[in-house]
């Protein structure tokens, strides 16, 4: 009866909210023939610099405060209330812009184009969580960065997902930050902000496509814990690398592991790994064996995807705009089509000969084909390296947060009866 | 079996409360939510939607307000639909933006609700029995390196599919930056007058030189052109291209090479004359279509002794027109066209040298905007401008009182030019041996060295005759000597080394067309229709002649085994049906 009562009335109040959204139209649309003077157009003042110096305060003060909190304090809760803080400034107040994550797009840039300089600002939020990761771990995937913060949010019913699968994914995430590289050095595209899936969410705008793509998103995220943060994000990339120099990390347990098997699940992004004890002698010899081929195949999985990557030349080149307005205009010269776009015809205008278009593209495409030979290299790389990785025997006696894929959310502390322990919980339960 | 957990819900009778309050919440709000989303979706799409319809019919009532520009009604019209698409949008847009407000407190409160649920319900702890941890570490390692490898694999073979998709090789269009398909065709083609370079040459060889138009022998089929003019027809593959017009009409044709049947026929609009302005009348002689047309393979284009141009495409839709005023011309203008690339270049010289009224124009031949203008310091002229392939570069040679001038095509820049003309020029000039050839009518025949920069009239004139020149009919010349045609039928030959008079024939007939070259033969069409094809040597010889059977101004169009010849008021192709 109850349980009805609520259903009725929430079914109510639904049908009131949703009628807000076609009252709008009740509303007199503008008067366009009402004697309105339309007031003349000013240019809108640039944010002022203050702000963006205030933004990176807010940023070192929210790694500080994230790094205490994950390390000193080990407290979950103060950890989502930072998260959700980080997703209102960082998100929904500064619309997630700038980011450390698009802000690796520009080091790049200006370390290939000598005429772009990189604002101070920008280079400091590309910095300094590199730097808080190489000392205290990923404590800004933990509650500062508001792509990882919206995901966190969200996440409410995790399902593991299967180490194979894993490791697999992961490999996106590296190619993803090698294409992000390609088209920045080539200034051709900031992809990574380009195709950001949640900037929409955060400015409540954008194009249906990656609308689309964010509820998606975020809709896998209900249930994988995540999904962009493992698998796709390219500063993430980074990130893992350094947390595996950091100078101090995050453990499970405050002081030893009695391995309960207490926190074997409690890690929604699979980043606990359990205590495993040494090889059989006849499983050694084979592994040593693979692990052997495997480093032999390593330079020819680089050359491969070099030379794969320096293949694709023509493919990549479209990213740079130079490139795709000379293919256009080519397919009109040919008449394979007879209509124009308005890129093609603002080019005719211009005057400018069309051999020098087509020279301009050919050399962008040269460009594409020498970055093409790093990136597919880069990606061999690490997909040699992985396999490496994974034919290689880890003895632990204790259960570990791997320091690579730790996000260090906290939420495996309360798992642990040492930290209850620590915590003095344990005197509720004698009593 | 119920955990510990599950049992301490259901005996704490608040949790139990809260608990299901949340369900409840999550559901509510995750309809709600997705009841906006539907909205929003639907929002976007019926603007979309009606954004196509109406702007569709916006666009269709500002292209007939361009026609007719005093219709207020229309003009109202267009007001109206205008406001009411600005309005919608307007709607539109807002409806969106309170749904995406709506959307994001649904989902704030989804969420909340559900982690509600998930910390009110939360489970202990309940760690898996004991499995063999090196075993399950081994087969999880050797899951994960198939993966890796089906990883790369699939990388792999998504790059090779990608590079061996076809692509294009932008070094493939040669120095010039020259359209391959528009390079090879335009060879084999006719696409403007007297040819590819408007030296009246033809690449193919074997074409026809018996025919009778009385008996029909060697005519494939002769087709009635609904409107006269004087252009000549250009050829582009199957099509065959004429324009005519009248005073109450300015049309553009085009023809299946095969069977002669008329494709289409375009209209070019006749732009009114402004009140108090007389309305055009051309010479009869002139008429209203006498410049040929021109095409790049993609679109044709014809000008009128209007001054008003069309574009058409190969289907016969009209891609553009535009007016260029009408031209100040003491017997009708009757340039004809030429293209370069996407460029349509119009020679367009009216007045006297001091009204500084002339200009070379280069419209872009995709939307018909100017895409450079150079004014000429010319009078009214009637030749046409040719572009040659000087070296490397391509060079557009005009002809008129004063001047010869050559420009850059792409940009309209001058290059080089030479005083040495006077009167009313009408014949086109030719580029032949590095020499370019112009012709002052009833006076002389002079050739400039290309290569100058500037005022070459001191430096580049090779050599000049002043025995005589034609005054409407264009010069061919074969590397070694310059044939010359008068209106009244002397055929003169000229050495292109030094100019000298090699020969000279009289005819005893009045000609128009200009003298074609084939291979070592010289087709010369005269007024009566009769085509005399003589040996282009050092001596005259005469092979053959053919009647049409038909008086004919124009000059012939030759194609693959073909000739295309308009008369007065038939297209007539010649040539064996094999």
């Amino acid at each position: 009866m109850i349980r009805s009562a609520y259903v009725i009335t929430g079914i109510a109040v639904l049908l009131v909210s949703c009628g807000l959204v076609w009252a709008v139209e009740r509303f007199p649309p503008p008067d366009f023939e009402g004697g309105h003077q339309l007031p003349s157009p000013t240019t809108p003042h640039p944010r002022q610099d203050i702000y963006e110096y205030i933004d990176v305060a807010v940023l070192l003060a929210a790694l500080g405060l994230a790094s205490y909190l994950v390390l000193k304090k080990r407290s979950r809760r103060a950890i989502f209330a930072l998260t959700v803080f980080s997703l209102l400034y960082f998100g929904f107040w500064r619309e997630g812009c700038i980011c450390p994550v698009g802000a690796t797009q520009n080091i790049v840039l200006s370390i290939f184009d000598a005429a772009y300089v990189v604002p101070i600002t920008v280079a400091a939020f590309f910095l300094l969580p590199l730097v808080f990761t190489l000392f205290f771990g990923r404590t800004f995937c933990a509650a500062v960065c508001p792509l990882g913060a919206i995901q966190d949010v969200v996440l409410c019913r995790p399902v593991a997902v299967p180490n194979w699968a894993e490791s697999g994914l992961r490999l996106l995430a590296y190619v993803y930050l090698g294409a992000a590289v390609l088209f920045a050095a080539t200034s051709s595209a900031f992809v990574i902000c380009r195709y950001d899936p949640f900037i929409s969410v955060f400015r409540l705008t954008g194009s249906l496509n990656i609308l689309i793509l964010s509820g998606c998103l975020l809709l896998i995220g209900v249930f994988i814990g995540r999904p962009y943060c493992r698998f796709l994000c390219p500063y993430g990339v980074i990130l893992r690398q350094l947390s595996r120099l950091s100078r101090r990390r995050v453990t499970i347990t405050p002081d030893e592991c009695i391995r309960c098997k207490l926190c074997e699940d409690a890690c929604p992004f699979g980043a606990i790994r359990k205590p495993a004890a040494q090889w059989s002698g006849q499983d050694y010899r084979v592994a040593k064996k693979r692990l052997a081929l495997l480093v032999l195949a390593l330079p020819v999985l680089i050359l491969l995807g070099g030379w794969a990557g320096s293949s694709l030349k023509a493919v990549t080149a479209r990213g740079h705009a130079t490139v795709r307005l000379a293919e256009r205009i080519y397919l009109e010269e040919t008449g394979v089509v007879t209509d124009t776009t308005d890129a093609s015809s603002a080019f005719r205008a211009t005057g400018k000969p069309i051999e020098q278009l087509y020279k301009d593209a050919s050399s962008i495409r040269a460009r594409f084909g020498l970055g093409g030979w790093f990136f597919g290299g880069f990606v061999g790389l690490v997909a040699g390296l992985k396999l490496i990785g994974l034919s290689v025997w880890r003895q632990r006696k204790d259960y570990e947060a791997d320091r690579a894929s730790c996000l260090a959310c906290s939420r495996c502390f309360e798992y642990c009866p040492r930290e209850h322990v620590r915590l003095n919980k344990t005197k509720d339960i004698k009593s | 079996m119920k955990s510990n957990n599950d049992n301490i819900l259901q005996k704490t009778g608040t949790v139990s409360l809260w608990y299901r309050s949340a369900v409840v919440t999550a559901v509510v709000s995750g309809i709600f939510s997705l009841i906006v989303c539907v909205f929003l979706l639907g929002n976007h799409g019926r603007s979309i939607i009606v954004k196509t319809q109406q702007e569709t019919e916006l666009l269709d009532l500002r292209a007939q307000s361009r026609k007719q520009p005093d219709n207020e009604q229309l003009l109202a019209q267009i007001r109206a639909m205008d406001l009411q698409i600005r309005q919608q949008r307007l709607r539109a847009l807002d409806r969106s933006t309170k749904g995406g407000y709506l959307l994001l407190g649904g989902i704030v409160v989804l969420v909340i609700s559900l982690k509600l649920t998930g910390t009110l319900k939360k489970k202990l702890p309940a760690p898996h029995a004991s499995k063999d941890a090196a075993d399950e570490q081994i087969r999880k390692a050797a899951f994960a390196r198939w993966m890796m490898g089906a990883g790369v694999v699939l990388l792999g073979a998504a790059s090779l599919f990608l590079a061996l998709k076809p692509k294009i090789d932008f070094s493939l269009t040669g120095a010039a930056g020259t359209s391959l398909t528009s390079a090879e065709q335009a060879a084999k083609s006719w696409p403007s007058f007297r040819g590819p370079d408007g030296s009246g040459i033809s690449t193919h060889v074997n074409v026809p030189s018996d025919w009778d138009g009385k008996t029909g022998k060697g005519i494939l089929w002769k087709t009635k052109v609904p409107l006269v003019g004087n252009n000549s027809p250009i050829v582009w593959g199957d099509r065959i291209f004429l324009s005519g017009g009248d005073p109450n009409a300015l049309q553009v044709y085009c023809f299946d090479a095969a069977s002669g049947a008329l494709l289409w026929t375009g209209d070019v609009t006749r732009v009114a004359p402004k009140e108090g302005e007389d309305p055009l009348e051309p010479m009869e002689d002139t008429g209203f279509a006498a410049p040929t047309m021109a095409t790049d393979g993609r679109h044709v284009y014809a000008i009128f002794v209007t001054g008003d141009v069309g574009c058409f495409d190969f289907n016969g839709r009209k891609v553009w027109e535009k007016s260029l005023g009408i031209p100040d011309s003491s017997y009708g203008y009757a340039s004809s066209l030429a293209v370069y690339r996407n460029l349509l270049l119009i020679q367009y010289d009216q007045g006297g040298i001091e009204d500084g009224l002339s200009a070379l124009i280069a419209l872009d031949g995709f939307s018909g905007q100017i895409a450079w203008q150079t004014k000429r310091p010319v009078g009214n002229s009637w030749s046409s401008p040719i572009v040659a392939r000087i070296g490397e570069q391509a060079q557009v040679i005009t002809c008129a009182d004063p001047w010869v001038i050559a420009y850059e095509p792409a940009k309209g820049t001058e290059i080089w030019r030479a005083k040495c003309l006077k009167g009313d020029i009408a014949p086109s000039p030719i580029y032949s041996n590095g020499l370019v050839f112009a012709v002052e009518p009833y006076s002389k025949l002079v050739a400039i060295r290309t290569g100058g920069a500037g005022d070459v009239t001191q430096t580049h004139i090779a050599w000049s005759n002043e025995d005589t020149g034609p005054d409407i009919c264009s010069p061919a010349s074969n590397g070694q000597f310059v044939f010359l045609l008068a209106t009244e039928g002397l055929l003169i030959c000229h050495k292109v080394s030094d100019g000298t008079k090699v020969w000279e024939h009289d005819f005893q007939e009045y000609f128009r067309a200009s003298p074609s070259l084939v291979g070592d033969k010289l087709y010369l069409l005269s007024e009566k229709g009769r085509m005399f094809i003589i040996e282009a040597g050092p001596a005259y010889k005469e092979l053959t002649k053919c009647e049409l059977g038909e008086d004919c101004h124009a000059s012939p169009a030759f194609a693959d085994g073909r000739i295309f010849i308009r008369g007065m008021q038939n297209l007539y192709c010649i040539g064996s049906s094999n």
